[in-house]
């Protein structure tokens, strides 16, 4: 509240978290679209009639920002706002030029519109893009709105950033799944995932035989495909098997056979001869014919080029399979050559098989990317589709159709709308389902998107913070795919993981963590073949050769291959190479020589049997990167924050801030230097103080607990139509923080309450982490807050059943609901409501009733927003929504907890009075906890932020509780005294305790309790886990309609189930009455007539008592009526019995009845019987 | 033992005296004495606080809730509350809390018209009885106090065309009911501890270790005459009963060094008004409601039931 004006905040470092999510969406506006339509295959149609051919493919796209669809023609923006509180989407036209050329004529543009595409907040389309707080106020939205997600029927949904295998690069994998392939397949290959400009992919595999050979396999359309390599390698360019042999065995050297490095191996040479030998016994020996046989073997699988020549279809699978990445069949061929090196090396055991889980080898799917590939298949399925449409249409000899005349054309293409295109997409972000069938080389279909939950600020963050492995390993039995690997430091949290199922899975990125993308840092889209080029440039200066258009031939450890994003751009001497990498890394810093500040330079050096060595360089967006100093270099550089990669970090000497040499030996000294070692944790785990002196499990906890906390979830609470939203009344700003508080500014979202805590067993009622909360401090507003639940009212939804049109009312006749319910149907905002109250009414014009709606649940509920749709001014009002607000005051059973990892639930609310209090200065704590709470767990930090914050609270100044301060250099220079020391002076020089402890008397007795209490302010989280929401009592209720037994579930009123295992403790305790009460008199107990003569349960007939008359004279009650029942089977009612029993036999007597199976009784007095 | 008498008279002594602050000794009586005034002090002595907020409109950014919960913590002058009905025993009323003998009407109604955020506060709230007002209202209508400083207790921030227009019934309460009844910010009391100095022992501390002896303390109790170079005890209520002193004479190897006791039957109380009303009455007003508790058990004083209840206790009862 207040003048904030004077100093706007920054929010820059808020809003570096969410850029993956934003660039990838504005790469995909600005110019993937464009490059994704260019990439889609034109179609041809071919009349044979009029023996012409029509060609379509696609021109330029156009994507509007979000608009009103107001018939006025008049085009008003569309805010965010709108769309969360009307329940709508927010997206913007999308249309294409959609090209159409008759033989060679000239091309026809044509404008198709493709529906809405949602888009992105905060995107180069979005109406908040480079909005200032202020602005963002004003469009009723958060001042620190950061965007990156997208509005679908109201709600906020994100794409999950997805981990992919690293893209363009060979990786060698062992799994023994590949044995099972086919006979005479070995569990080695070597796998390549190569990705298009458009960024789809296509995986490509090289599998090795037993006898020595190697397959290569890809996916089409669901199936894999496998052709030998010998027949690849020919088709790909003209060339002659010594060639091929050459350059194959050209790793292998005699001379150094043993030396460092060496991968190859005197079997390369057989391998080879094997791998010619395959080709010739099929038969095939020229370019041509290898081109030939495949483009024979996959015409079946490939669209649209039926009439094409053999070679021709041949080359497209070449061109639309193998190497996607890269458009020279020379490069491709030096890949392959590459990659069967490699696959050699790993089964001769001369280098050692990659890890896939490692970060190493992986990247991250990012949301405009992944609609980017959905939105191509979408499109070519179009494109198809009209095809086969137009040949359908010309196979029919439609009378009006006429192949020439463009209009007619274009009917039968909006046959197919075009208008599904924008659904599909909508589709896919809403369900975060892929409706695919080539599969986009993803390995998973469903979870692609997740709602952005505005809990708390802290979840909202981490959802886009968040990457997830993948759906395919969650299934897993095994865990290794969850292991915390060293390759992730300092990009993925160790700390900040879930427990439980999806625990190393959900990974977070940790602060520092950035992904490239296509934007340099003066956001212009980067121009990859020019900074290829000048990268091959600087390579060749400083000695490397060039592979085209004649490469070197030889291996390692000699030369090493260079390759630059999946392409063998050359080889490098190994003499020459680490002075290579040092040159490329101070241009890499300088910032004007072309080469891109987060440039990866994987530099694998020479190892005996260790991963397969060379250099590797990549400019490809969607990679992870974070900064480190570099102090390789001479200080006069100023610039000397170098981002680096997980590939190139696993080779590189990275020493800690301390100055230190962290116990590596000056044979290899450190290049490069952490900035801070906070930068290895998330955002969450950022802030909890001083967690470097806690149990690294707690820390954990508390990163689960601070994204379930009750905070201050939105400022803009107004406006918003969340399903729930929870809210805290009162927070406060901690005292004790971390230098990360500040720089995300949490204090716009603050979390929790700084109470007054003592540690101490009083009374019983702090056991088991129970804790005892001062109801006076609760009384002057302790953790106060409230639920806010937005219910929409959609009339016209409901039409579809019966016609009838239904408008909002309330009924004049029924003057009760009037204090309730307004002239206009709707409740009164600010009105409370009480369980069964009716909130709304609505009018059906045809059967002319009213029909109120009643509040469900148990408590009350007040009216705290209504919100209309008035979209559509003629008709009448049809879609409401309607905000109530519970208050959620703490109450015995809600859950708290501190920033370390303990949580309790609320046991007493004691008054004031109860409290222990301190003689000196009468302070009553806030909460009680249980010393117990921290000799298992350990939680030293919580500790300390009681005595800082105590000390802090007294000198008034807020403490710096970052951890790892001792890890840094130059950071305040006090290390000469301990933490707890500095802390300790601080309350002693205000005349307490040094060790933060004060002496308390009882509040029941006045007398001084024998211990010294440890009392002080800890910040503490209201969780929003609370009784109200899930207590469940039942004495009498509804019961099952067939079984008769008490019902379930907590909503209904129903019970809680008292199963087999409860069932088993009673029968241990011998407790029979008991049983018999739970499991019989309280459930479903049923007095069923039974014939003793046939023991029928179901033969019983009840035969109406004849005098009925005479009982009703003088007023008397009828007494109990006693039904004369009569056995139906044996046609008397001598037998009948009465037994008691559960409804549900007798059910099963029924049950058993109908499948023909007769259940008798037999009825005895005898106990014995 | 049949008559014999427990009691005893206990002496008061005021130390020091503000409208919001009293400093007291109580002497010659136990701590479940000190205790049980302690308590009432804190949660028994009744005082008005608005109770039953209506809103009539809010247009502010606070809800209603919200607001009725700031506008009950605000602390009135509550004078009048030992003469008031509760509201749940008023006759005049029913109890339904609505009549001049157990309830006080406030009106509040702001609006903001002008482009600067305007403070709702205490001063605007109107009150239909005098002496029943927000207690910094009644501050700055006294002497004494500089009238621009005091604001008022912010209720809530108005924007342009916000508006709040309410009603609101201040009752007569407790603290134990809900804290925005008590009329006491802090009450607390010590007891009065009795520090012997070892002379011969202390005499054989050098100087440099007096002085770190007396550091120890986070407190300043003992201090060094200038004149003798001799400890000396300056400000024994200063002393925390944190046992520091003790333990740092245990590990200068001087055990016995100091022996502090606590007076059993001695409390230096320090009691903090919010202003609802004077420390002073609020003291006395406890005591009353002391003897009318005490007054509420010994109603059955004749009876020989009460022997039965309290044993020993109600002879020492019937003898008060």
């Amino acid at each position: 509240m207040g003048a904030g004006t004077e100093t706007t905040p920054d929010y820059e470092a808020l809003r570096e978290l969410f850029k993956p999510h934003i660039e990838s969406f504005d790469y995909f506006v600005e110019a993937g679209l464009e490059t994704m339509l260019a990439n889609i295959k034109p179609v041809e149609v071919f009349d044979t009639s009029t023996n012409s051919k029509l060609r379509i493919w696609f021109g330029k796209p156009e994507l509007y920002p979000p608009t009103k669809d107001v018939k006025s023609g008049m085009r008003d923006p569309l805010f965010p706002f709108e769309c969360r509180q009307a329940g709508i989407s927010y997206s913007g036209r999308f249309i294409a030029d959609v090209w159409f050329q008759y033989n060679d004529g000239a091309a026809v543009r044509e404008k198709f519109s493709f529906g809405q595409l949602p888009i992105m907040l905060k995107s180069k389309v979005c109406h908040l893009r480079g909005a200032d707080p202020v602005k963002l106020v004003s469009s009723k939205e958060e001042a620190t709105e950061m965007g990156g997600y997208f509005i679908l029927n109201g709600l906020e949904r994100l794409a999950r950033l997805l981990i992919m295998p690293k893209r363009n690069y060979p990786t060698s994998v062992v799994r023994s799944a590949f044995i099972e392939r086919e006979v005479g397949y070995t569990d080695k290959a070597v796998t390549i995932r190569c990705v298009r400009v458009d960024q789809s992919a296509v995986t490509v595999k090289l599998y090795y035989l037993q006898n020595g050979s190697a397959r290569l396999g890809f996916w089409i359309r669901g199936r894999e495909y496998l052709l030998p390599v010998g027949v690849v390698l020919k088709a790909l360019i003209d060339t002659y098997d010594h060639e091929i042999y050459v350059s194959l065995t050209c790793c292998y050297s005699e001379a150094c056979q043993r030396e460092k490095g060496a991968v190859g191996t005197q079997l390369l040479g057989e391998r080879v001869k094997i791998i010619l030998d395959e080709v010739r016994n099929l038969s095939l020996f020229t370019h041509h014919q290898c081109l030939r046989h495949i483009g024979e073997y996959f015409r079946h699988v490939m669209d649209g080029l039926e009439t094409k020549r053999n070679s021709h279809v041949g080359e497209a699978v070449l061109r639309e399979y193998i190497f996607v990445h890269l458009d020279n069949n020379n490069d491709k061929f030096n890949l392959l050559i590459f990659m069967l090196q490699k696959l050699f090396a790993l089964v001769d055991q001369t280098a050692a098989p990659d890890n896939p889980d490692t970060l190493q080898f992986h990247e991250v799917l990012l949301p405009g990317h992944l609609i980017t590939i959905y939105l191509k298949e979408k499109l070519q399925e179009w494109l198809t589709k009209g095809r086969r449409l137009l040949t359908d249409e010309i196979k029919n000899k439609g009378k009006k159709f006429d192949f020439k005349s463009f209009v007619d054309v274009k009917k039968v293409l909006d046959k197919n709308s075009p208008k599904q295109i924008g659904i599909a997409v909508e589709n896919m972000l809403k369900t975060g389902r892929l409706v695919t069938q080539s599969g986009l080389d993803l390995q998973q279909r469903t979870g692609m998107t997740v709602q952005a939950e505005r809990l708390n600020f802290l979840r909202f963050l981490s959802h886009f913070r968040a990457v997830h492995r993948g759906a395919t390993f969650a299934g897993l039995r095994t865990t290794t795919v969850r292991k915390l690997l060293p390759e992730s430091w300092g990009f993925l949290c160790p700390v900040h993981t879930p427990d439980g199922e999806p625990c190393g899975l959900l990974n977070h990125l940790t602060s520092t963590c950035r992904i490239t993308s296509f934007f340099d840092s003066r956001g212009n889209i980067r121009d990859f073949f020019k900074i290829r080029m000048s990268i091959e440039h600087v390579l060749v200066d400083v000695g490397m050769t060039a592979s085209l258009p004649k490469g070197v031939r030889a291996g390692p450890p000699e030369v090493l291959s260079v390759l630059l994003d999946g392409r063998i751009i050359g080889s490098i001497p190994s003499s020459k190479v680490e002075k290579a990498v040092a040159k490329i890394r101070q241009l890499k810093l300088s910032g004007f020589s072309g080469i891109p500040e987060d440039l990866e330079v994987g530099y694998v050096p020479l190892t005996m049997g260790g991963t397969y060595p060379g250099l590797y360089l990549f400019t490809s967006p969607s990679r992870f990167a974070r900064p480190v100093r570099n102090i390789s270099l001479s200080s006069e550089e100023k610039q000397d924050i170098e981002l680096i990669g997980p590939f190139e970090q696993a080779y590189m000497e990275i020493r800690c801030a301390d100055g230190g040499d962290g116990g590596r030996r000056s044979i290899f000294p450190a290049t490069h230097e952490e900035i801070h070692p906070t930068g290895m944790l998330s955002v969450v785990a950022n802030l909890t103080p001083w967690s470097d002196h806690n149990q690294s499990p707690r820390n954990m906890y508390q990163c689960q607990m601070a994204k379930q906390t009750m905070g201050f979830s939105s400022q803009a609470l107004q406006f918003r139509a969340d399903q729930k939203l929870y809210h805290l009344q009162t927070p406060q700003t901690p005292i004790v923080r971390t230098r990360a508080y500040k720089k995300y500014n949490i204090d716009e979202f603050p979390t929790g309450t700084n109470a007054i805590v003592a540690v101490l067993a009083y009374s019983g009622y702090d056991m088991e982490d129970a804790m005892i909360l001062n109801k006076s401090s609760v009384d002057r507003g302790l953790c106060r807050g409230s639920i806010y639940q937005t219910e929409f009212v959609d009339l016209a939804e409901s039409e579809k059943s019966d016609q009838a049109l239904k408008v909002f009312a309330r009924s004049n006749l029924d003057k009760h609901s009037h204090s309730l319910i307004d002239a206009d149907g709707l409740p009164y905002v600010g009105q409370l409501l009480r369980p069964s109250d009716p909130y709304y009414s609505v009018y059906n014009t045809v059967t002319s009733t009213t029909k109120n709606t009643i509040l469900k649940g148990s408590e009350a509920v007040i009216v705290d927003y209504v919100g209309v749709d008035v979209r559509n001014h003629k008709k009448p009002l049809q879609k409401a929504s309607i905000r109530f607000r519970r208050p959620r005051n703490p109450v015995i059973g809600d859950k708290f907890s501190s920033r370390h990892g303990q949580k309790g639930v609320c046991s007493q609310l004691w008054p004031d009075i109860d409290m222990p209090f301190s003689g000196v200065t009468g302070m009553r704590p806030d909460l009680i906890i249980n010393p117990h709470a921290f000799p298992s767990r350990m939680t030293i930090g919580m500790l300390l932020e009681s005595i800082a914050a105590k000390g802090g609270s007294l000198h008034g100044k807020f403490v710096d509780a970052t951890p790892f301060p001792s890890s840094v250099k130059n950071e305040k220079s006090s290390e000469s005294s301990s933490l707890v020391d500095e802390l300790g002076s601080m309350l002693t020089s205000y005349g307490f305790n040094y060790h933060g402890v004060e002496v308390l008397y009882s509040g029941f007795l006045g007398t001084e309790l024998t211990c010294e209490i440890f009392i002080g302010p800890v910040y503490y989280q209201r969780l929003r886990h609370m009784v109200s929401d899930k207590f469940q009592v039942r004495s009498t209720g509804t019961v099952d309609q067939v079984t008769r037994q008490p019902i379930k579930g907590r909503k209904r009123g129903g019970g809680i189930r008292f199963g087999e295992m409860e069932r088993d403790s009673i029968l241990a305790h011998g407790a029979a009455y008991l049983l018999h009460d739970r499991l019989h008199t309280s459930s479903d107990h049923h007095i069923a007539d039974v014939c003793s003569l046939c023991g029928g349960l179901l033969t019983a007939s009840f035969m109406q008592p004849q005098k009925r008359a005479m009982r009703e004279i003088g007023g008397l009650p009828p007494g109990r009526d006693d039904k004369k029942v009569t056995c139906h089977a044996c046609k008397t009612s001598k037998g009948m019995d009465k037994v008691a029993m559960p409804y549900v036999f007798r059910y099963l007597a029924a049950e058993l009845a109908a499948m023909n199976i007769k259940m008798t009784l037999k009825l005895s007095n005898n106990a014995e019987a | 033992m049949e008559g014999v008498s427990y009691q005893r008279f206990p002496k008061v002594k005021i130390r020091e005296l503000k409208d919001d602050y009293l400093k007291f000794e109580l002497r010659e009586t136990d701590a479940s004495m000190a205790n049980a005034l302690r308590r009432v002090m804190l949660a028994e002595v009744p005082t008005i606080a608005i109770d039953l907020v209506e809103i009539e409109g809010n247009s502010s950014v606070l809800n209603d809730e919200f607001l009725a919960h700031r506008l009950g913590l605000i602390p009135l002058t509550s004078d009048r509350a030992m003469v008031m009905r509760f509201s749940r025993d008023c006759d005049a009323c029913d109890g339904d809390g609505q009549c001049e003998f157990c309830s006080v009407e406030f009106h509040l109604h702001v609006r903001c018209d002008s482009d600067q955020t305007l403070d709702v506060t205490s001063h605007d709230l109107v009150s239909s009885d005098p002496s029943v007002v927000p207690v910094d209202v009644q501050r700055a209508d006294s002497v004494g106090y500089d009238t621009s400083e005091q604001r008022g207790i912010i209720i809530v921030k108005l924007r342009r065309g916000q508006e709040l227009r309410l009603r609101a019934i201040a009752r007569k309460g407790i603290g134990k009911d809900h804290a925005k009844w008590s009329p006491a910010a802090t009450v607390t009391f010590m007891y009065e501890p009795e520090i012997h100095i070892n002379e011969d022992m202390m005499e054989t501390l050098s100087l440099e270790e007096k002085r770190e002896w007396i550091e120890s303390s986070p407190t300043k109790v003992f201090g060094l005459d200038p004149n003798t170079q001799q400890v000396i005890v300056i400000d024994a209520e200063a002393y925390t009963y944190d046992d520091e002193v003790i333990k740092k004479a245990d590990s200068m190897g001087k055990s016995g060094l100091v022996e502090i006791y606590a007076k059993e039957d001695s409390f230096i109380f320090t009691v903090e008004s919010t202003g609802a009303i004077k420390a002073s009455q609020l003291f006395i007003n406890a005591i009353e409601v002391l003897k009318q508790k005490l007054d509420a058990v010994r109603l059955s004083e004749d009876t020989e039931e009460a022997d039965d209840q309290f044993g020993e206790l109600g002879a020492h009862m019937r003898g008060g």
